[in-house]
């Protein structure tokens, strides 16, 4: 069932996409799908499709994502990293065995040797990341506000369908809300109102001449 | 991606706005098809600074926007970067923290799921609804201060009142 609490950032969808559901549109997952990296021996970052009934990626049943009017798409990313306590403890043992500091050298052939040992027996982080796209509205609803989360998912949407998504910040959401012409070419001149500072004796009404430093627009100058 | 909206500041003004017009002009707004929703702000919010070297300011639990820390933030005229917001709409009660500079809604808390949903599915079908719901009410409340905003005696009028506001509050 879906979540019924989160973080939202919104995407308008700037290309046109396969048929939301059609063949095309699953088999466009499906080549993105999610690919483990349980076993890998190498630090890494695995990141693709999965559903919210299949979390390994290997099947993209339509009825798991046909939200009625959204598609609901799930962004698997593992990673896989070194864990550096452990680095650290074997250091001061193998430094302790020689009665000195390792050298640069050494450390790195150490940790190698570490990494290739240990990262298999690493299990990888997961997280899971949902989104709603809505195809009659040309919307994303991405269930994740982190630069990291955001960037790879504008980076695996384009991947898999070759289109590119646009946040829904304050310009974009301003120009979809249906604002008439003169407005639109309002906002294009539109400066920051700078707000005066009643503490430092402004008088708190508006300049008539409107801008003043550059970019701003003061209020009670 | 992460480039910056240069418009970024409109979230701001729209928060603060937002405000303004609450403590004015009351929590109802009519939407279309003679709908209308309550709106209020809860309890958190922070205030960006004014100018680069002045810190962030965040108010949080009780009622902040009661504090005399932020009638003074207010009288220092900066804006509302963050804020937390209730919205209503009859029955269905939605909480969310808006930023102001990329329009996120952030901490979202849907109404309590449909009694009458006769599944899980639907149950989950009425969620996915009422995440795009809230999006709308957002996009309805951005726009009404919009079209104040960009009228073209917006700075001798609307702002004029809301610096006064401000100032005094």
């Amino acid at each position: 069932m879906f979540r019924r609490s989160g973080s939202v950032a919104c995407y308008h969808v700037e290309d046109s996409l396969p048929a939301a559901l059609g063949e095309e549109f699953c088999e466009a997952l499906r080549q993105q799908r999610f690919r483990t990296i349980e076993d890998a021996a190498s630090e890494q970052t695995s990141i693709g499709w999965v559903t919210s009934a299949d979390p390994s990626g290997n099947t993209f049943e339509r009825e798991h994502m046909d939200a009625d009017q959204a598609v609901w798409l799930r962004l698997r990313i593992d990673k896989k990293s070194a864990p550096t306590k452990w680095l650290q403890i074997h250091r001061i043992a193998a430094e302790a065995s020689e009665g000195r500091k390792l050298t640069a050298r050494e450390r790195r052939e150490l940790k190698e040797d570490l990494l290739s040992k240990l990262l298999p027996r690493v299990l990888p982080s997961v997280a899971l990341i949902d989104a709603l796209y809505f195809p009659k509205r040309q919307l994303v609803m991405l269930f994740g506000t982190s630069n990291s989360v955001r960037e790879a998912f504008l980076s695996l949407f384009y991947k898999t369908f070759g289109a590119r998504l646009s946040a829904a910040d304050p310009h974009r959401l301003a120009l979809a809300t249906g604002l008439d012409r003169q407005r639109i070419d309002a906002l294009r001149e539109i400066t920051p109102v700078r707000w005066p500072d009643a503490q430092r004796g402004a008088s708190g009404q508006p300049a008539p001449s409107g801008q003043t430093a550059p970019r701003t627009q003061e209020v009670g100058a | 991606m992460t480039d910056t909206d240069p418009l970024a500041f409109l979230g701001e003004e729209f928060l603060t706005w937002l405000w303004y017009r609450l403590e004015n002009e009351g929590g109802d707004f009519k939407l279309d098809q003679g709908r209308s929703i309550g709106v209020s702000l809860d309890d958190f919010i922070a205030f960006a600074p004014r100018d680069d070297d002045e810190t962030e300011q965040t108010l949080r639990k009780g009622l902040p926007t009661r504090s005399p820390e932020a009638s003074a933030a207010l009288r220092h005229g900066r804006r509302l970067r963050r804020a937390k917001l209730v919205v209503a709409e009859g029955e269905d009660v939605w909480s969310t923290v808006i930023d102001g500079p990329t329009m996120n809604l952030l901490s979202i808390k849907l109404p309590e799921d449909d009694p009458d949903a006769e599944n899980i599915a639907e149950r989950g079908q009425g969620r996915i609804d009422a995440f795009l719901r809230l999006q709308d009410h957002i996009a309805a409340l951005y726009r009404a201060f919009l079209e104040v905003r960009l009228e073209s005696g917006y700075l001798e009028q609307g702002a004029a009142e809301q610096a006064t506001w401000m100032a005094t509050r």
